[in-house]
């Protein structure tokens, strides 16, 4: 809210990040604090100095309030939040429910060599849904959940593209 | 007769190891440039330049026998350095270079053939008293007898392609029920990228260890071992970090098991390099698995603790002349370490992830080799393989070789796709590793994620994200609105906008 | 004057009553279902201390209600008034869900028609926060007729000022054409939402079970209806979003967009642009890429961007002014133009025209979507309105072909014909009546049917009419376009253009208004 905008929260999954407002360009390890610099240069690219020690980052999605950053070649997810939307989000979470869809989408752009399962099948975590082709490799897509297929979206040799919904899975 | 002109059948980090071998042998390199990469690092390394930019067939380059050849001969290359896939274990292509009196770097076409037909390779080792894991006695032509054959064996067993290789048309049944599915998904890779349906069956052994033996050998008839690898940090079978030699080994087993590399490489007349490998179980027991009949990817590390350059001595056989070292010769010093940097997102399960390299910045220095195809600008294609880089890292002995690697990994700088740094990063800090003791089934069972998780790290990515909403959203002074300027109307404009309909 | 007299007292006293109206219990009330209040929305919108309240002490009309009751308060449920967004001058109103849900009666309606016909007189944009249960029932016809009033006020100002609605609750029934006829729809995520006919009505009508969020949640609305151009996860971030929005829009439709100072530019030689499209034309990449590396380093700002994903709309700078930019996207369907992209893009095109905003057009498309299923739903009329929208706007337009610009796509993308000011190629472009695979299987059918080997020959084919035919070469020649340009130098030359074309203006046939293919 805009009267207590004293703090933001970096969100990324269950853990939390408090920063306080105004943000500095430090941050604070028990008793010492230690200067963040973000920097771009010609021979390194972006990266931020921390402890005498370059990081390299970027900005792989910039959207709304999510951010994906990539630093040090590992991936973190963050939501950033204020402490009206945390708790709002802690609000909507406990009306929504739990997600019961799971959606097969296509980790990268192929083409599928064949489907393994149907709609209505029964299925386990770690089965093997279908087979994707791509790269010259031949993936197998396996389910991350225990749960009924619900719908089928595609067949063998059906070209796809990054996120394309292959099936979806009802959670069971 | 003697090496003048060598053709390098083949493109990215493996052409330029070869190159940089041959030209300080005084040998002249031709390469071929491709349409898909007519900026690749290799080429500026060579002599010649074969350019094939306009070559509109819809084979790749590499796998055309029939143009490689033509190649040959336009350019004048009295021999051909396949270097590892493509048509490096093809039978055909190496009788063929043959047929035009080409000298194939490599083995001979039979023992290609023989190797590589895996069914083949099982009847020689049998034959020779080898220890191999049971298995089927040919090939399996239908689900039913796949059923009736892995009962006699008795489950968990492996699906093999009869003519597959570098972990590719292999599929593991626990139980009954899933043959009939797996039989027939094996089959269809094996058709699919081997062109041959053909299947065998084999027990499967239970969290092996995998280790193997490089083999030298002249082509008149002298073979040795140059000790071994092992190459047990595996994703669904593709190597990602291999090391010599083996922390399971003592040297009395290291002697047989080398010794069995010599004989199975013998039974097949074989000659130039190659690699001989086996399954460790737990009790120390150890089983022929297939041989590769090529120079291989993990190679630097076997040449670091040898002294050997294997390139050169490829080509000296090439040559027919006889092998410059004795068994006794060979003296294993150290200890060597390789990681395959690959272009791919180790967090989307080691998915690949193509893109331009925008900066490549390696570390170097005493204990360092790194052996890559690829500078700032170079694109990783999704039509070729992911690698970006081998980071190969030398230690006195093991620890002192891991402590180095910890320190190289943290000066790699790449920028532009993802990297499989953090699976390296993290690995190199794991105790089970540390150990020595893991098999090829730790990262699939024993880790959860694939890179390394440091909260200094994640703090700092949580405060840039929040610097970015910041900076986006409350920064004022970033957005400077100058609203009269809006105002600030030329009067033809302004009359036409005010009078308009 | 006295200050402890009696008309001072008074006066203070009713701030008081106003001020206690929004009693903390009613304020923890609206906190908890994860929504702010109207006058906290107010706060964060608007500059500091910059909201001026009108009609702050109406009462709702109590006189003739025969049907439940109306107790007294003031405001009426909604919030009215002007502030300032960046210092320029907006009005607002707010509707309050925590006086009687928000509901519209008839003293709420004339307190919005009154800030609306304020807003049309100092050609100053409108901001709607819609957060309301309905039509007050118990004020009967009345209410309607105050709804009536401000669609019809909304239609007044149409194309004259910017009208901006925030759905941040619910709209339901008749009260959804008050968004509907305004240029932009916010909402947010998982507490708004909009519809003609609710759950129960559905339930009732066709035995139908469906939730709220899955009938007309903000999810529903920014993917399958295309009624929202923006969600949020929260309120807060739509307002963030909204504030964003407003630095890109005039105030009304005689001013230019505003201008922003000092902000990153994008290197006006950029070789980046040389790797983003491959050679093959089979291959996809995403032309958000392109936008990003021509315009100011940041300024892309994406319409609808969950919506009729094959055409990209969205505002961006050059040089701190805004274009409106429409790019047909690879990725997505290969950048085919369907109903819903070409509806999308007709949209689009007539805001930033009434708003004096220059239009750059990015095309790389194989054709309009093929299929039973568009033909009948009338493809051809919708696809008309994308054709109408780039003839009939006025303002600077310039189109850059990336890639493939075939048939009748060529010819609705804003092409020379239609009146593109400036229409630049890259090298990479194929210009031609249609894809060498369907030219050279029409032209030479017989051929390919007697050779022996049809799939050599086509591809021979193929080849030469690539080399003959579609390339910018052949349309450059022939003055269909202006110029074949070097993609790292795209941003330079728009930025020349957009200059040049800074006092466009073409005169309109006198007429009362054209016939759009609706």
């Amino acid at each position: 809210m805009a009267k207590q905008k004293k703090k933001l929260y970096a969100l990324l999954e269950n853990k939390k990040y408090g920063f306080n407002l105004p943000l500095t360009e430090t941050i604070k390890i028990g008793k010492r604090e230690y200067k963040i610099i973000l920097k771009e240069d010609e021979k390194y690219g972006t990266y931020i100095l921390w402890k005498n020690r370059r990081y390299p980052v970027e900005i792989s999605l910039s959207r709304q309030n999510k951010f994906d950053i990539l630093f040090n070649y590992v991936c973190y997810s963050f939501t950033i939040e204020t402490p009206f939307s945390l708790k709002r989000k802690q609000y909507l979470d406990k009306t929504k429910g739990p997600v019961e869809n799971e959606v097969i989408k296509a980790p990268m752009p192929g083409k599928v060599i064949e489907v393994l399962v149907r709609e209505g099948d029964n299925i386990n975590r770690g089965e093997p849904l279908l087979i994707l082709e791509a790269m010259k490799m031949q993936n197998e897509i396996n389910s991350p959940v225990n749960g009924i297929v619900t719908s089928v979206n595609v067949g063998s040799e059906t070209s796809v593209i990054k996120d394309d919904i292959l099936l979806e899975i009802r959670i069971i | 007769m003697n090496i003048k002109n060598i053709l390098i059948a083949n493109r990215g980090e493996i052409a330029v190891r070869i190159i940089s071998t041959v030209r300080e042998m005084g040998i002249y390199t031709t390469v071929i440039k491709t349409a898909a990469e007519p900026a690749a690092m290799y080429l500026s390394k060579a002599n010649f330049i074969y350019d094939d930019t306009e070559n509109e067939s819809e084979i790749p380059v590499f796998l055309d026998i029939e143009r490689i050849i033509t190649i040959a001969k336009d350019t004048g290359a009295d021999s051909i350095h396949p270097g590892y896939g493509f048509l490096a274990e093809n039978p055909y292509f190496a009788q063929k270079c043959s047929d035009n009196k080409i000298i194939f770097i490599g083995p001979s076409p039979d023992s290609i053939y023989k190797m590589g037909n895996k069914i083949i390779a099982r009847k020689i080792a049998l034959s020779n008293k080898i220890p191999m894991s049971v298995g089927s006695e040919g090939k399996i032509p239908t689900e039913n007898k796949a059923i009736r054959v892995a009962k006699k064996i008795g489950y968990p067993v492996i699906i093999k392609a009869a003519s597959g290789g570098g972990g590719r048309g292999m599929r593991i049944v626990r139980k009954e029920e899933d043959m009939p599915k797996m039989f027939r998904l094996a089959s269809n890779e094996a058709d699919k990228t081997f062109s041959d349906h053909s299947v065998f069956i084999e027990k499967y052994i239970e969290n092996p260890k995998h280790i193997e033996f490089q083999v030298l050998g002249d082509k008149k008839g002298n073979i040795i071992h140059l000790g071994e690898r092992e190459c047990s940090i595996q994703r669904k079978h593709q190597k990602l970090l291999e090391e010599a030699p083996s922390p399971a080994l003592t040297d009395e087993l290291r002697e047989e098991m080398g010794q069995m590399a010599v004989k199975i490489a013998s039974a097949v007349g074989y000659y130039s390099a190659g690699t001989v490998e086996f399954l460790f179980d737990s009790k120390g027991e150890y089983y022929f698995m297939e041989m590769n009949t090529r120079i291989q990817v993990e190679h630097p590390v076997t040449e670091l603790i040898t002294g050997l350059d294997l390139i050169e001595e490829q080509i000296h056989i090439a040559e027919g002349k006889e092998l410059r070292y004795k068994q006794e010769d060979i003296k294993l010093e150290g200890w060597a370490i390789e990681c395959r940097i690959n272009a791919e997102d180790v967090q989307a399960s080691f998915s690949p992830s193509p893109g331009k390299i925008e900066k490549i910045i390696m570390p170097s220095g005493k204990n360092i080799r790194v052996d890559t195809g690829v500078h700032a600008g170079s694109v990783i294609a999704a039509n070729f393989d992911s690698m970006i880089a081998k980071l190969i890292i030398y230690g006195k002995d093991r620890k002192d070789a891991l402590g180095n690697c910890k320190q190289a990994l943290d000066k790699v700088w790449i920028k532009g796709t993802k990297t499989t740094l953090p699976f390296f990063r993290m690995l190199i800090r794991n105790q089970r590793f540390l150990d020595g003791s893991i098999t090829t089934s730790f990262i699939e069972n024993e880790l959860t994620t694939y890179h390394i998780n440091s909260e200094y790290e994640e703090m700092l990515a949580a405060w840039l994200a929040t610097w970015l909403f910041v900076d986006e959203n409350f920064d004022e002074s970033s957005l400077k609105i100058d609203f009269e300027d809006a105002k600030n109307i030329n009067p033809w404009l302004l009359n036409k906008r005010i009078n308009r309909h | 004057m006295d200050i402890d007299g009696k008309y001072y007292r008074s006066f203070k006293d009713r701030i008081k009553q106003l001020e206690d109206q929004h009693s903390k219990e009613k304020v923890d009330k609206q906190h908890a279902k994860g929504k702010l209040t109207a006058r906290e929305r107010i706060d964060l919108l608007l500059d500091k201390d910059s909201f001026e309240e009108i009609d702050a002490f109406v009462v709702p009309e109590t006189q003739g209600i025969e049907f439940g009751k109306v107790e007294k308060h003031y405001g009426d449920g909604v919030i009215t008034g002007h502030g300032k967004i960046n210092g320029r001058m907006v009005f607002i109103y707010a509707q309050d869900f925590t006086i009687m849900g928000g509901s519209l009666g008839i003293v709420h309606a004339n307190k919005i028609v009154k800030t609306q016909e304020m807003a049309l007189k100092m050609g100053a944009p409108i901001i709607a926060l819609i957060d309301s249960g309905g039509a007050r029932i118990q004020e009967g016809i009345a209410s309607l007729s105050g709804y009536a009033s401000i669609f019809y006020n909304i239609i007044r100002s149409s194309g004259i000022i910017p009208q901006i609605a925030v759905i941040m609750g619910p709209a339901a029934g008749g009260a959804v054409y008050s968004p509907a006829l305004m240029d932009f729809v916010f909402m947010t995520s998982f507490t708004s939402y909009m519809f003609l006919t609710g759950p129960n009505v559905v339930k009732e009508v066709l035995n139908e079970d469906v939730s709220f969020e899955d009938l007309g949640g903000a999810e529903v609305h920014a993917k399958k209806s295309g009624v929202a151009h923006f969600i949020y996860d929260d309120e807060e971030n739509t307002i963030l979003g909204l504030k964003k929005f407003f630095s890109y829009i005039p105030s009304n439709n005689v001013e230019n967009p505003p201008k922003i100072e000092g902000t990153n530019y994008t290197p006006d030689i950029n070789p980046k642009l040389l790797d983003i499209v491959p050679d093959d034309s089979n291959k996809a990449y995403d032309v958000k890429e392109v936008i990003n590396n021509v315009v100011d380093k940041g300024s892309f700002f994406e319409i609808s961007e969950l919506f009729a994903q094959s055409l990209i709309t969205g505002f961006g700078r050059l040089e701190g002014r805004t274009i409106g930019i429409i790019a047909n996207q690879p990725k997505v369907l290969a950048g085919v133009l369907d109903i819903n992209s070409s509806v999308k893009g007709a949209r689009f095109i007539r805001f930033c025209d009434c708003f004096n905003i220059p239009i750059l057009t990015f095309e790389d498309v194989p054709g309009f979507l093929p299929g039973i299923d568009q033909e009948h739903s009338g493809i051809i009329k919708h696809g008309a309105k994308l054709l109408y929208a780039y003839s009939e706007s006025n303002v600077p337009k310039i189109t850059v072909i990336l890639r493939k610009s075939y048939g009748g796509a060529y010819i609705v993308m804003n092409s020379k014909n239609l009146g593109g000011d400036y229409n630049f190629a890259w090298p990479t472009a194929e210009i031609a009546v249609m894809g060498p695979e369907g030219a050279v299987a029409i032209l030479y059918r017989k051929e390919l049917a007697e050779s022996d080997d049809p799939k050599k020959l086509k591809a021979k084919l193929v080849k030469k009419y690539r080399e003959k035919i579609a390339n910018p070469f052949v349309a450059d020649e022939k003055g269909f376009i202006d110029e074949v340009i070097d993609p790292a130098e795209t941003r330079k030359k728009l930025i020349t253009a957009f200059e040049v074309l800074s006092n466009k203006w073409v005169e309109a046939p006198s007429r009362k208004h054209g016939n759009i293919p609706l």
